[in-house]
């Protein structure tokens, strides 16, 4: 992973997310450990103890059918999680130059 | 090429060669293999870190939202079969849209793995693949979106170009290269495919004997920027393969794999010096088994025999007709000074279709515009189409007497741009919305820059201005070549955009210079505007932006952006 894309800071949170294996979508770790394809769905670690949690979610992602496992950083000032960086808030909400493939508005909040 | 390749088909499609069933048997059985790939992959037989190099050997990535699955147009020419297959392939596998990329090839961003090994077969279907597009190999040939119809040119480059991929497919020694590797082609003393900036370049022309090139090597964009050199001239055809087989092997021998950055053959011949690399190549090209390596005529014949010819026999006041519809239609007349090229037979034109729309996304096409597309070029230009590395289309051989009827069907399928050549005509890479390289968003600011100049009279006025956007250091937008290029850069996570003035692909090539600071998105598109308005006060008459900026160099421009800041 690059590292300009896993950069996080120490006292914030963060997600944890991949690309599904069979479509290659992005996902998020969520709070009972499987996957969705929505960020506010996603559970929220705190940093000191993120890359443990990466770790162990990259060791089982063949079982889950994910690759590509890391860390993202969010705001700290927002109820759902908004990656700190534009490159993440495009790949949690969907490319800016085709509005009607966001992503929170293409997964419906009660399927994963 | 096999001994089939000495047979002439019946019906070999115009402008690129016709397979045949070892090509065809070839491909089915390339297909298969990268199922069963596939299959393992998804079973856990392989892990991504062993599958990754056997899916991009097949053009497939892993983007930023989902895989992305870059489909070969060698030499950007196909036809109206594969262009309703691509359609085909946008409607049903992707998101009914492709993008078509500054190599010639079109890209779709939305494909499923499982659904590849599918869709590789339909391409092999109609004589399409996907290799060649990705890994450090002999990438797609690329060639002159004009080539075998322009006025100018002097040699039709598209066979040879066509050896090269034969050459090049699969070839044991260069599978395998420190980089990916770039060669363009041209036939015309005047560069339309930025062959100075290219891991080879080749201009072909007559010489006393037959075929000749003249070659450049080592130019590139990236994260270093270099004019390629003047290697030789006058190479006989005959010693083309041996020749480039030298250049490559020396790069294969010499050129750097301990770092990513400088392991293009551009950083090879600088280090070792332009005459070095010469002795170099020429050594090697000295021990060669050359007949072994000889391109004999035969053998170009035989290659020759299976492209289809237009048979070009426009009515003789075929040119008077497109003068007449001209004097009668403002627009129409517009549409033809910007998106036309001249032909080299009477009564034809070559017609270039804009994917450049007003605010519009550069280089995408919808399912259903690549239908509408293929069906013009069966109607209108033999079922020829050609891409240029532009990210247009090109209706190579219309009937002058029928160009207005052509135009008017495009502009019924939002397809009547004109604005080739103009500030409009912007190159921009997928960029932070798809890529997962990039550092910042490229089509939102191509998009704000074509809706701000959308008025035609203004483009017209403003005159010949190439912007080229990249939205990482990769430069796969071109922005180095850019007469104004635009580099999108990362400041903590956040999208900067710097700007360089001067550059240029063509015989001039140059590689902009960077002006200043990056600046905010918000502030970039306002700064081109400034830019352009500086050149409109101080140009003289006729000369275009880039002249103007080599007359009077780089403050004045440098104070149109930034003193205001």
């Amino acid at each position: 992973m690059d590292v300009r894309n896993n950069r996080r800071q120490a006292g914030g949170s963060s997600v944890v997310t991949a690309n599904r294996l069979l479509d290659g979508r992005i996902v998020w770790l969520a709070e009972d450990g499987a996957w969705s394809g929505r960020i506010d769905a996603a559970r929220i670690f705190s940093n000191d103890g993120i890359e443990a949690v990466i770790d162990a979610t990259a060791r089982r992602q063949q079982a889950d059918g994910v690759v590509g496992v890391y860390g993202v950083q969010i705001s700290d000032d927002s109820t759902t999680p908004v990656p700190v960086t534009v490159r993440e808030r495009i790949r949690a909400f969907g490319p800016t130059v085709h509005p009607e493939f966001a992503t929170l508005t293409e997964v419906p909040s009660d399927v994963r | 090429m096999s001994a089939e390749t000495l047979a002439t088909p019946d019906t070999a499609p115009v402008g690129h060669y016709a397979y045949d069933q070892v090509d065809r048997a070839f491909l089915h059985d390339r297909v298969e293999q990268f199922r069963d790939q596939v299959a393992r992959r998804l079973s856990g037989a392989l892990s991504e870190d062993e599958f990754k190099p056997l899916r991009l050997m097949n053009g497939l990535y892993l983007q930023l939202h989902a895989y992305m699955l870059r489909v070969a147009i060698p030499y950007g020419i196909l036809d109206s079969r594969q262009m309703r297959e691509l359609a085909h392939i946008a409607r049903t596998y992707d998101r009914d849209y492709g993008h078509f990329t500054t190599r010639q090839n079109i890209q779709f961003n939305w494909i499923r793995l499982e659904d590849t090994p599918d869709i590789l077969a339909r391409l092999a279907a109609v004589d399409m693949h996907a290799i060649q597009t990705s890994g450090n190999c002999i990438r797609n040939v690329t060639c002159d979106q004009f080539a075998g119809a322009a006025v100018d040119e002097l040699l039709d480059p598209r066979v040879h170009a066509e050896i090269l991929r034969q050459w090049s497919t699969l070839h044991p020694e260069f599978s395998f290269l420190p980089r990916k590797f770039k060669i363009a082609i041209s036939g015309s003393p005047h560069d339309r495919v930025a062959a100075r900036f290219h891991d080879i370049g080749l201009v072909a022309k007559p010489g006393r004997h037959g075929t000749v090139f003249d070659v450049f090597v080592g130019g590139g964009m990236g994260r270093t920027p270099i004019v390629g050199v003047h290697l030789r001239d006058n190479l006989p055809e005959e010693d083309l393969l041996a020749y480039l087989e030298a250049m490559v092997r020396v790069y294969n021998e010499y050129g750097r794999r301990d770092n990513i950055y400088k392991a293009r053959i551009k950083i090879l011949v600088q280090a070792l010096g332009a005459e070095a690399y010469r002795e170099k190549v020429d050594a090697e090209f000295a021990a060669m088994d050359r007949a072994r390596y000889r391109l004999p005529p035969e053998t170009v014949a035989a290659i020759r025999a299976r492209f289809g010819t237009p048979v070009l026999d426009a009515p003789s006041d075929a040119a008077d007709r497109l003068a007449e519809a001209r004097r009668a239609d403002a627009a129409f007349d517009r549409w033809v000074r910007t998106n036309t090229h001249p032909h080299r037979a009477a009564g034809y034109i070559s017609a270039v279709i804009s994917l450049k729309p007003d605010g519009g996304i550069p280089g995408d096409a919808t399912s259903a515009q690549l239908d509408t597309i293929a069906d013009l070029a069966e109607r209108f230009s033999f079922g020829e189409i050609r891409i240029s590395h532009m990210q247009n289309v090109v209706l190579g051989h219309v009937r002058q007497d029928q160009l207005h009827a052509l135009w008017r069907e495009l502009g019924g399928a939002g397809l009547a741009s004109a604005n080739i050549g103009l500030i409009g005509d912007i190159i921009a890479c997928p960029g932070l919305d798809y890529c997962s390289l990039a550092n910042a968003r490229s089509i939102p600011i191509a998009q704000k820059l074509s809706a701000r100049f959308a008025n035609p009279a203004l483009q017209e006025r403003i005159g010949d201005l190439q912007i080229k956007i990249s939205g990482c250091i990769n430069a796969c937008g071109h922005h180095h070549a850019g007469h104004i290029g635009i580099l999108g850069v990362d400041k903590k996570g956040e999208e900067f955009f710097q700007l360089t003035l001067g550059g240029s692909a063509g015989n001039d090539a140059a590689i902009g210079q960077i002006l200043g600071p990056a600046l905010p998105e918000d502030a970039t598109v306002d700064a081109i505007a400034h830019l352009v308005d500086a050149y409109l006060v101080h140009r003289t008459e006729g000369e275009r932006f880039l002249d103007t900026y080599r007359r009077l160099g780089a403050a004045l421009f440098k104070d149109a952006v930034y003193a205001l800041a």
